[in-house]
C-alpha cells in the first residue's frame, strides 16, 4: 500500500522540476512537470478504487502511543473520504497546471508561480490524507501562508494588502484551531483520529467555565475547531479575505475555489464523529452557514465585477455547505463541495474568455431590457409557476415514497428539500426573466430537465452517502444530533414556503406592470430601504472598511500604549 | 579516558584558547574572522565528542550544541571590517564562559555567569551614549543580576533561592526585568547581539531548571502572572516598533515569557523547553543577521520602510529571510512551532486562560513579523538603490540557520534528551475545571 506515498511525492517532484534548472529550459520543464502531476491524478484514482474495495490505508512513521513523537507525526490515513478528496484535488490540479502553463506563459515569475501551484497541491494532498490532527494542522497552516504567496504580484500595492489581510485573517482562525487541538489533547490525551473519536464517545467530559456554566468538552473542542474551518471556508464574519484575494492570477482562483476553500468542509467531515457528539456546535454551524449563504448570495447579486461575483457566489456556496454540515448531512456537504469545485474551477478558467469577449463586444453581457419586455411570454411564466409551486410537492412525495428517505424522522432532509425548492425557484425565475420562451417544446424540456436533474441528484447523493458512510446508523445519528427545536424547524419550513410564494407573486406582478397598493410613506420607505440595501450589499456590507477601521483602532491603541509606557521606543 | 571533572574546563578552554591566540591575527581581519569561525567549529566538535561523557541535565544537551553553532553563524554573517574585530574575540570569550556555565558544577557555573555579567556590564558601559539614556536601566539590570549571583553563593535559603530566581529573570527575560535583554540586543557591538539572544536565555533556562520544582505556590502564581504580562507586553510593544532590533527584542521577550509560563506552571523544564529556547534564539539570531546585512549595505540608520522590493533584486536574501520569518511566526515545519506545540501539549497545567493568552501572542507574531518582512521584500522595487545579493559567508550563515531550524522542527524530541513528559491530567479524568 506504500504506493500512495508516491502521490504527494509526484507533486513535490513536479515542483522541483519546475523550480530547478536553467532559464532557457523553463518551458520544457513546465511541460515535463505536467506528467508527474498527471501520474499523481492517476494514483489518486487508483487509491480511490483500492480504498473502496479493500478498506482504509494506514501508514505511520511514528509510534502513536509516544508523546515524544507528537511534534511532527508524519502518517497517512486514507479512507474513502480522503481518497475522494485526493482524486478531486489531483484532478483539478492537473487541469489547472496545464492551463497555467499557457496562461502564465509570458509572466516574469512563471517559474515561482508554477512551483507554488505544485507545492500547494502537495500540501493539500498531505492535508487530506493526514493520520492525525497534528499533521492536518501542520499542513493547514502552511496552506495559510501559501495563500499569501499565491497572490503572486507582490509589487502591486492592492495585491500585497489583500495578501496580508488574507494571511492575518486566516491566522486568527488558525489560532482558534490550535486552541482546539490543545484542548482536545488535554481532555482526551490523543490526537489520533480513531482514538480521539473512541475516547470522546466513551468518556464524556464536562468543562466548568464558571460555577453553573458547564460545557461538554466535545462542544468546546468542536467549536474552536469550527472557527478554524470558518476561516478557510470563508464563513461570515471571517469571509473578508476571499474577495480581497481576487487580484491573484485566474488559475489560482480556480485552485482556491475548487480545492483550498473546501478545506473547512473536509475538516468537519474528517471530525464528523466528534462533531456528531455536539448538537450545540452543529446548530452554530447551521446558523453561521445559513447566514453566510444568504449574505454571500445577496452580495453576489449586487457585484459588478465578474471575479467578485464569482467570489461571493463561492462564499454563498460554502455557507450552504457548512449549513449542510450543521444539519448533520456530512456526506451531502462533500458531494456539494465536489460539484461546486468542478463547476467553479470551470467557470473561473473560462472567465478570462468572457472578459475578453466583453471587451470586444459592447453588448456583452448586458441584456436589452426593452427587448426583454417585448418578448414576455405567458407560457414561460406558466412553466415557471408549475416548476416553482407544483414540482416540489411531487419531489417530496416521490422522495418519501419511492426513494424511501425517512422525511418524517429527518428534519435535515426536509430542510434541504425546501432549500432545493427555494434555489430552483430562483433559478427558474431568473431564466424566465432573462429569456422569453414561447414554445411548448422548450417549456417541456425545461420541466423534464429539472425533474431529471433533481432525481439524479437525489439518487447520486443517496449513493454517495452510502459510499462515504456505509453505516446507516452513523448517518442517522448525525441527523439526530443536528435536530433543531420543533418551533425552529417549523419556522424555517414555513418561512421558505412563504418567501418562495411571495417572491413569485412579486415578480409576476412586476412583470405585468402591476403594483401592490400601499400608503405613500410606506412606498417611499420600501423604495428607500431597497436602494439602501442595494448600496449596502454592493459595498459588501462595508466589511473591508470595518476591517480597516478595526486594524487602525488596534494600532492606535498599541501606539498610545507604546508612547505612554516608559521604554525604548522613544 | 579523561576525568569527567575536566570536561567542562576543556569545553570552556577551547574557545578561550582561540580568543587568547587571536591577537596574532589582529592586523588581518579576514584571517581573524576565519580563525574565529574555525574555533567555533572545533568547539562544536569538542562538545559533540564529549557529549556522551557529560551528565545530561533535565533540559537536555541541545543548548550546549547550539551555543558554538550560533557563535560561528553570527560571526559568519558579519562584514569583514576591522571595527568588528573586538566583537569577534569577545564572542569566543562569551562562548567559553557560556559552555563553562552550562557544563560545570553549580558553584563554578555561577562564577562563570558572574564573569559573563561582568563583561556585559563593561561592554554596555563602553557603548553607552547620551542619546540612549534608557540603556542605564539595562546596565542596572545586569548589575542586579551579578549581585543576585553573589547572593546565591553567600546567602542562605530562602534568600539565595529568591536571588537565584531573580538572576534567572534577567537572563531569561520577563517583565519587569527585561531591560537588560533589550539593552544587550540593541546596544552591544558587532555580532554580539545575534549571539547573546541565544546565550543569555540558554543560561537562564539552565539556571531555572533546578529551581522550577522547588518554587513555592505564591511565587509560582506571581511568576505566572508576570510571564503572561510579559507575553502580552512584548507582543504589543513589538507591534508598535519601527526599529527592527527593538521589534526583535520585544518579540523575543514575548516568546521567552511564554516559556516562563509553561515552566513555572508545570514546575519543570524539559527538553521541549530547551528546544523552544534554542529555536527562538536561533531564529532571532537569523533575523538580526539578516538586518545586519541590510545595515551593511544601506547604512546604520536605514528605515526598513524605505527599502522595498528586495524579492526581485536580492532573491537569495529574500528566500532565506522569508524562511526565517516563517519560523519566527511559529509556522511549521520549523523549530519554533515544534517547541511551542511541545510546550503546550506537554504542559501539565489545565487548559486555561493562560493558554489563550499564549495563543493570542503567537497570533500577534504573524502580524508584526510579516509586516516587517513584507515591507522589505515586497512592494515597489527601488531602482535608485544599488542592490547586491548575499556574499558567500552571509549566504552560508543564513542557510545553516534555516537548516538547523528545520532540523529542530522535524527531529524527535527524544533525540535531544530523555523526554519526561507525562500524558495530560485530563486524559484520565471524567471532568475538568476551567483554570481561571
Amino acid at each position: 500500500m506504500s504506493f500512495v506515498l508516491l502521490i504527494p511525492l509526484f507533486l513535490l517532484a513536479a515542483a522541483l522540476i519546475v523550480l530547478i534548472g536553467p532559464d532557457d529550459t523553463r518551458d520544457l520543464r513546465a511541460k515535463i512537470a505536467a506528467y508527474p502531476i498527471g501520474a499523481a491524478c492517476c494514483g489518486a484514482i487508483g487509491t480511490l478504487s483500492v480504498v473502496a474495495m479493500q478498506g482504509p490505508i494506514s501508514i505511520r512513521f511514528y509510534d502513536p502511543g509516544s508523546v515524544a513523537s507528537l511534534v511532527f507525526p508524519i502518517g497517512f490515513y486514507i479512507d474513502r473520504l480522503s481518497a475522494v478528496m485526493m482524486t478531486l484535488i489531483a484532478g483539478v490540479s492537473t487541469l489547472i497546471f496545464v492551463y497555467s502553463t499557457g496562461y502564465m506563459y509570458q509572466d516574469r515569475h512563471v517559474r515561482r508561480y508554477l512551483a507554488l501551484i505544485c507545492f500547494t497541491d502537495f500540501v493539500l494532498i498531505c492535508m487530506v490524507s493526514s493520520a492525525n490532527l497534528m499533521m492536518l494542522f501542520l499542513f493547514w497552516q502552511i496552506l495559510s501562508y501559501l495563500l499569501y504567496l499565491l497572490a503572486h504580484n507582490h509589487e502591486h500595492p492592492a495585491t500585497l494588502k489583500g495578501a496580508f489581510n488574507t494571511f492575518t485573517l486566516l491566522r486568527v482562525a488558525d489560532a482558534a484551531f490550535l486552541a482546539g487541538i490543545v484542548l482536545a489533547y488535554h481532555v482526551y490525551g490523543t490526537l489520533e483520529f480513531q482514538e480521539l473519536f473512541a475516547r470522546a464517545t466513551e468518556r464524556p467530559v464536562v468543562l466548568s467555565f464558571w460555577p453553573g456554566l458547564d460545557i461538554s468538552a466535545a462542544t468546546a473542542v468542536t467549536l474552536l475547531i469550527f472557527i478554524g474551518a470558518m476561516g478557510k471556508s470563508a464563513q461570515f464574519p471571517l469571509h473578508f479575505w476571499l474577495p480581497r484575494s481576487l487580484y491573484a492570477p485566474t488559475p489560482v482562483h480556480a485552485l482556491l475555489h475548487a480545492g483550498i476553500i473546501n478545506a473547512g468542509g473536509f475538516l468537519i467531515n474528517r471530525l464528523a464523529p466528534l462533531f456528531g457528539l455536539s448538537s450545540t456546535t452543529l446548530h452554530v454551524a447551521f446558523a453561521v452557514g445559513t447566514l453566510t449563504a444568504i449574505l454571500g448570495a445577496t452580495m453576489m447579486l449586487a457585484q459588478n465585477d465578474i471575479k467578485k461575483t464569482l467570489g461571493f457566489s463561492t462564499i454563498g456556496q460554502m455557507g450552504y455547505m457548512i449549513m449542510e454540515c450543521g444539519l448533520g448531512a456530512f456526506s451531502l456537504a462533500v458531494f456539494h463541495l465536489i460539484a461546486h469545485g468542478l463547476f467553479k474551477a470551470t467557470v473561473f478558467l473560462n472567465c478570462g474568455n468572457v472578459i475578453h469577449k466583453a471587451r470586444q463586444e459592447p453588448h456583452v453581457p448586458h441584456a436589452d431590457p426593452q427587448e426583454e419586455e417585448e418578448n414576455f411570454s405567458p407560457l414561460a411564466w406558466s412553466t415557471g409557476f408549475v416548476t416553482t409551486l407544483v414540482i416540489p410537492l411531487v419531489i417530496l412525495l416521490v422522495t418519501h415514497g419511492v426513494l424511501r428517505i425517512p422525511l418524517l424522522e429527518s428534519q435535515g432532509t426536509v430542510i434541504f428539500l425546501f432549500f432545493i425548492w427555494l434555489t430552483s425557484s430562483q433559478a427558474i425565475l431568473t431564466l424566465t426573466r432573462l429569456r422569453a420562451i414561447a414554445s411548448w417544446k422548450v417549456s417541456s424540456a425545461m420541466l423534464l430537465t429539472l425533474l431529471f436533474i433533481v432525481f439524479v441528484y437525489l439518487f447520486a447523493v443517496e449513493s454517495f452517502t452510502a459510499f462515504l458512510y456505509p453505516d446507516q446508523a452513523e448517518v442517522a445519528s448525525y441527523f439526530q444530533a443536528a435536530d433543531l427545536p420543533n418551533w425552529m424547524f417549523d419556522g424555517i419550513v414555513l418561512m421558505a414556503t412563504i418567501m418562495t410564494i411571495l417572491s413569485w407573486c412579486y415578480l409576476y406582478m412586476q412583470a405585468h406592470g402591476r403594483t401592490i397598493w400601499m400608503p405613500q410613506w410606506v412606498s417611499r420607505w420600501v423604495q428607500g430601504g431597497r436602494n439602501g440595501l442595494y448600496v449596502l450589499f454592493m459595498n459588501r456590507l462595508y466589511a473591508d472598511e470595518l476591517y480597516q477601521l478595526l486594524g487602525r483602532t488596534v494600532m492606535r491603541i498599541v501606539h498610545r500604549f507604546d508612547k505612554r509606557e516608559r521604554g525604548w521606543s522613544r | 579516558m579523561i576525568d569527567a571533572t575536566l570536561i567542562p574546563w576543556i569545553l570552556a578552554g577551547v574557545p578561550l584558547l582561540g580568543a587568547a591566540l587571536s591577537p596574532a591575527l589582529w592586523s588581518q581581519p579576514h584571517r581573524l574572522m576565519a580563525w574565529s569561525v574555525g574555533v567555533c567549529a572545533v568547539s562544536l566538535a569538542t562538545v559533540v565528542g564529549f557529549a556522551g561523557s557529560l551528565t545530561t541535565p533535565p533540559e537536555g544537551l541541545l543548548l550546549l550544541f547550539l551555543l558554538p553553532l550560533t557563535a560561528g553563524v553570527s560571526l559568519l554573517g558579519q562584514p569583514h571590517h576591522p571595527d568588528h574585530r573586538a566583537s569577534w574575540v569577545l564572542t569566543l570569550i562569551f562562548l567559553s564562559l557560556g559552555l563553562g556555565a552550562l557544563t560545570s558544577q553549580p558553584v563554578i557555573g555561577k562564577l562563570f555567569l558572574m564573569a559573563i555579567h561582568g563583561f556585559v556590564i563593561v561592554l554596555l558601559y563602553r557603548h553607552h551614549t547620551e542619546l540612549w539614556p534608557i540603556s542605564w536601566w539595562g546596565l542596572g539590570a545586569y548589575t542586579l543580576g551579578a549581585l543576585c549571583l553573589v547572593l546565591t553563593l553567600v546567602g542562605a535559603p530562602p534568600l539565595s533561592s529568591m536571588a537565584a530566581l531573580l538572576a534567572c529573570t534577567i537572563l531569561l527575560p520577563v517583565v519587569p526585568f527585561h531591560d537588560g535583554h533589550l539593552t544587550a540586543l540593541t546596544r552591544l557591538p558587532g555580532n554580539l547581539p545575534s549571539f547573546m539572544v541565544l546565550l543569555f536565555p540558554a543560561l537562564g533556562l539552565h539556571s531555572l531548571t533546578p529551581l522550577a520544582a522547588t518554587l513555592p505556590e505564591p511565587v509560582v502564581w506571581m511568576m505566572s502572572f508576570l510571564a503572561l504580562a510579559g507575553t502580552v507586553y512584548g507582543a504589543i510593544k513589538a507591534l508598535a516598533q519601527s526599529r527592527v532590533r527593538l521589534l526583535l527584542a520585544y518579540s523575543s521577550l514575548s516568546l521567552f515569557s511564554m516559556l516562563w509560563w509553561c515552566v513555572v506552571t508545570s514546575r519543570s523544564a524539559t527538553p521541549r523547553a530547551a528546544l523552544f529556547v534554542g529555536a527562538v534564539g536561533l531564529v532571532m539570531c537569523g533575523l538580526l543577521i539578516a538586518w545586519q546585512i541590510i545595515r551593511t549595505r544601506y547604512g546604520d540608520d536605514v528605515d526598513p520602510q524605505a527599502i522595498s522590493g528586495l524579492a526581485s533584486t536580492m532573491p537569495q536574501y529574500a528566500v532565506l529571510l522569508s524562511l526565517l520569518a516563517l519560523a519566527a511566526m511559529g509556522l511549521p515545519p520549523f523549530g519554533v512551532f515544534a517547541g511551542f506545540m511541545g510546550l503546550l501539549l506537554s504542559s501539565t497545567a489545565a487548559f486555561s486562560a493562560g493558554i489563550v493568552v499564549l495563543v493570542s501572542a503567537w497570533l500577534a507574531a504573524s502580524w508584526y513579523i510579516l509586516g516587517l518582512v513584507q515591507g522589505l521584500l515586497f512592494g515597489a522595487r527601488r531602482t535608485d538603490l544599488r542592490h547586491a545579493d548575499l556574499l558567500q559567508t552571509e549566504l552560508v550563515s543564513l542557510i545553516i540557520l534555516v537548516l538547523t531550524l528545520l532540523a529542530l522542527g522535524v527531529m524527535p524530541i527524544s533525540f535531544f534528551g530523555p523526554d519526561r513528559a507525562t500524558p495530560p491530567a485530563g486524559a484520565n479524568s471524567g471532568s475538568l475545571a476551567w483554570n481561571r
